[in-house]
């Protein structure tokens, strides 16, 4: 039992690759947004996503990896060899059995499925290729990542939707602080897929142009992708080879709506329950809490929500809040994982990201936003991560400056 | 692991629509497995898989188990979750004809729910849709049930379960992972119980990717679970949870305790060649089940029963049993549940747990593969091997 670090972190995203020119972008309030050169869009009736571009697997992966990866997994191995690197890990120090490996998505490597389906569905049986038949499974996801390291450990994946970065990084924690393990490698990742984005489209829930969270006249998400990886040690591994900890892992809540699959719980019951417990398990207070970093995905429903929750529990308090899905659109699965990057980058430089495209204040989301501009503050020591998902899914973490938490906070 | 109380079990499977069928079908396998084989499976044509063996969930009536509302959008592994869940909180004295019954309310208990393929058939679903027809036509109300965790979901939006709901996938591992997340959970006190389990379905390109790949057994081709002789697999479909608690929570409400969880344990080894996926690794196996064994704090001379997970992919069935060999030696007796209603991933795995709950009850331990029969069960261990690698091994002692 003790405290866990996070020693160092990775990211793919539209923004660009390796957390400090994520960060910088982020800061800068540039947009990730771009037309769709992934797949035709033209019947769908939505074209803009974050789109990761650019990004050659062979730049991070053997040809052997890259052969036996798609796109997502690809992203996976990368980020996470970015946070190894970040941390001063070497393969070598990842490998055996203390090594754990618990990732996060909604539909891990679907762009995988979706070409063998189309293969089957138009010529049948004999056009389904072989060898990409056992990229396809999400178990895959961990286990390229523990192959690239030769961690012998847990492999998981935790598919929780657009809560699965928090629910990773959270389970992740926990085994440490349990002592099934001393190092964990957690993240999540997402990549844009036909039936994905045509779904959001269907679901009525997209976007035509750009994300505006809690703007009066938002229109919906954006869709986006990426990979964000965590590396987080326990406190006797980071004395013991020195390392420089970026920020501390809280406690964590999880609570389920048990509502609706799509919608929030329109009194955000379950989000107010994680939040509280995410707050607690930390051996903190509301009043300790210096920002959130929020789910705000731009659509009616859920910013209304999530600015209910904020408001129910920290009352007129005027504490920050940001939406970087303003940016880089909504990754779903790796979206709370790229949130969690953003958080420590906050507690490591004081910098809290814009919410851009917010324009008109809504009175039904009477938060302290962050808009337009970056904010330069002093004395952030604790940040919330907040998510929802499908499936009523609520997740919160806390994250704190190095001692800034109380002994004991996140421990059974 | 601090022992949980396992008071309730709810399945569907192939043999039978209850857990009661099911331990009732283990008494009597080689007439189960014949039911259960006998007809051909829905989900897989007929003109275009006349060889195709696979046991589906036949005779099951979603009208007649949920009422005929409120689920015509689901997808098939969700119904048969959430009949699954239903007779687990009813078996563990929870919930009576839907309604809570006092001791445990909703913001109690959660949901630790593995899936290996679980969304596959709603995925297929859409994308011939998308392709044959427009993806403007997708239809927005069944669009959820791509996303991996929306049975789970539906599970808890239909029995009002408002505690931390978790999908795990991690291939045939996943419902002895999931008992790791409820131990974790738990502890933590994020819930007060846990439905534990999972599922998987029939599904024709499930089908055919297995066939394409050579893993299956087809027409007379041998289907012998734990023999080197089996040339391949059969495909079947399956629900399972746990009810499971904190004992003294358990022993509070006064509920009867089924069974425990002693112990959890998890490994994984990679292929040998940086080319390879696939990897049935016998180290992975000793190695999950010790970690398990010194979670329970119990020595390998202990257990009367390993409930594996062969299901007659040689490859994988050699591995895993020379596994259960380098801990337990030859005598220990193996049983092989697949035999009865084939592979269903994280069904499988939870099946493997309910039956490990019936020989701790009393049952003797069947199928039997190899081993001597013990003259009573109080200590089973139970196996899932992945294809990558990967291999969990959860322990359960009598309550």
């Amino acid at each position: 039992m003790g405290r866990v670090f996070i020693t160092g972190m990775g990211v793919v995203s539209s923004l660009g690759f390796g957390r400090k020119a994520y960060w910088q972008s982020l800061i800068e309030g540039r947009s990730g947004v771009s037309p769709v050169s992934l797949f035709d869009t033209a019947a769908i009736g939505r074209h803009v996503a974050g789109e990761v571009r650019g990004f050659r697997a062979r730049d991070f992966m053997s040809a052997a990896e890259a052969r036996r990866a798609g796109r997502c997994s690809a992203f996976a191995v990368a980020a996470a060899r970015m946070a190894a690197e970040d941390a001063g890990l070497s393969s070598g120090q990842l490998a055996g059995e203390r090594t754990a490996v618990v990732l996060g998505t909604t539909m891990g490597e679907a762009n995988v499925l979706g070409e063998l389906q189309k293969a089957w569905i138009h010529q049948g049986d004999d056009a389904v290729s072989v060898p990409k038949l056992p990229r396809y499974g999400t178990t895959l996801l961990p286990i390229h990542v523990a192959r690239a390291f030769g961690s012998r450990g847990m492999v998981q994946t935790l598919p929780a939707a657009c809560a699965a970065g928090n629910y990773a990084i959270g389970f992740a924690a926990d085994q440490i602080r349990s002592g099934r393990a001393d190092i964990a490698v957690t993240g999540a990742v997402e990549i844009i897929e036909k039936l994905e984005f045509a779904g959001f489209a269907r679901l009525g829930a997209m976007s035509p142009d750009v994300c505006m969270p809690f703007d009066k006249n938002r229109k919906g998400l954006i869709l986006g992708e990426g990979a964000a990886m965590l590396v987080l040690e326990s406190e006797e591994s980071v004395v013991r080879r020195g390392a420089r900890p970026l920020a501390e892992v809280g406690g964590y809540g999880l609570a389920c709506d048990a509502h609706h699959i799509t919608r929030p719980h329109p009194e955000g019951a379950g989000s107010i329950t994680a939040m509280r417990q995410a707050i607690q398990a930390s051996g903190l207070t509301v009043d300790d809490v210096d920002h959130i970093n929020a789910h705000g995905t731009a659509t009616p429903n859920n910013d209304a929500v999530e600015a209910l929750v904020i408001r129910t529990l920290f009352g007129a308090r005027p504490v920050p809040v940001t939406s970087i899905k303003s940016m880089i659109g909504h990754c779903m699965g790796a979206s709370s994982a790229m949130e969690a990057v953003a958080c420590v980058m906050t507690l490591e430089t004081g910098i809290i990201p814009p919410t851009m495209n917010h324009e008109t204040p809504d009175p039904d989301c009477d938060l302290s936003i962050v808009a337009g501009t970056a904010q330069h503050r002093r004395g952030i020591d604790v940040v919330l991560n907040n998510a929802l998902a499908f499936g009523g899914y609520d997740a919160v973490v806390c994250f704190a400056r190095p001692g800034c938490l109380p002994r004991g906070a996140g421990e059974a | 692991m601090k022992p949980l109380a396992i008071t309730g079990v709810g399945s569907v499977s192939p043999v039978a629509l209850d857990w009661e069928g099911f331990v009732a079908a283990l008494a009597a396998p080689e007439a189960a497995r014949a039911r259960a084989f006998a007809t051909p499976a829905s989900a897989l044509p007929l003109d275009k898989h006349p060889a195709a063996r696979a046991a589906e969930v036949h005779g099951f009536d979603a009208n007649a188990l949920l009422g005929d509302k409120g689920h015509r959008n689901f997808d098939r592994l969700t119904k048969l979750l959430i009949v699954a869940a239903r007779r687990a909180l009813e078996s563990a004295g929870v919930k009576k004809d839907g309604a809570f019954l006092g001791a445990l309310g909703p913001d109690a208990i959660g949901i630790c729910s593995s899936t290996a393929y679980g969304s596959l058939d709603s995925i297929t679903e859409l994308n011939m849709v998308a392709e044959l027809e427009d993806p403007r036509y997708i239809n927005p109300a069944r669009f959820p049930n791509t996303v991996i965790n929306a049975a789970a979901g539906y599970v808890s939006i239909w029995e009002d379960l408002r505690a931390p709901n978790v999908t795990i996938v991690d291939g045939n591992c996943g419902a002895l992972d999931a008992v790791l997340t409820c131990e974790t959970h738990l502890a933590h006190r994020r819930a007060d119980a846990f439905l534990v389990g999972g599922g998987d379905v029939l599904s024709e390109p499930l089908y055919v990717a297995f066939q394409k790949l050579g893993a299956l057994a087809e027409g007379e081709q041998v289907w012998a679970p734990g023999s080197p002789e089996s040339t391949g697999l059969h495909l079947g479909e399956a629900a399972a949870y746990l009810f499971v608690e904190r004992l003294r929570g358990a022993e509070a409400r006064g509920a009867k305790v089924r069974a425990m969880i002693a112990g959890y344990g998890t490994a994984f080894e990679p292929p040998t060649h940086e080319g390879l996926l696939l990897n049935a690794s016998p180290v992975a196996v000793t190695r999950a089940i010790r970690l398990a064994l010194d979670d329970a704090g119990l020595a390998a001379s202990e257990v009367d029963v390993v409930c594996a997970s062969c299901s007659g992919l040689s490859r994988y069935d050699v591995a895993e049993l020379y596994g259960i060999e380098q801990v337990f030696g030859t005598e220990v007796a193996v049983t092989v549940p697949k035999a009865l209603c084939g592979e269903a991933f994280s069904g499988s795995s939870a099946l493997g747990m309910a039956a490990g709950v019936a020989y701790l009850e009393g049952l003797a331990p069947s199928p039997l593969l190899c081993g001597q029969l013990p003259s009573e069960t109080k200590v089973v261990v139970v196996t899932a091997v992945g294809y990558y690698g990967n291999v969990s091994a959860v322990v359960l002692r009598r309550g």
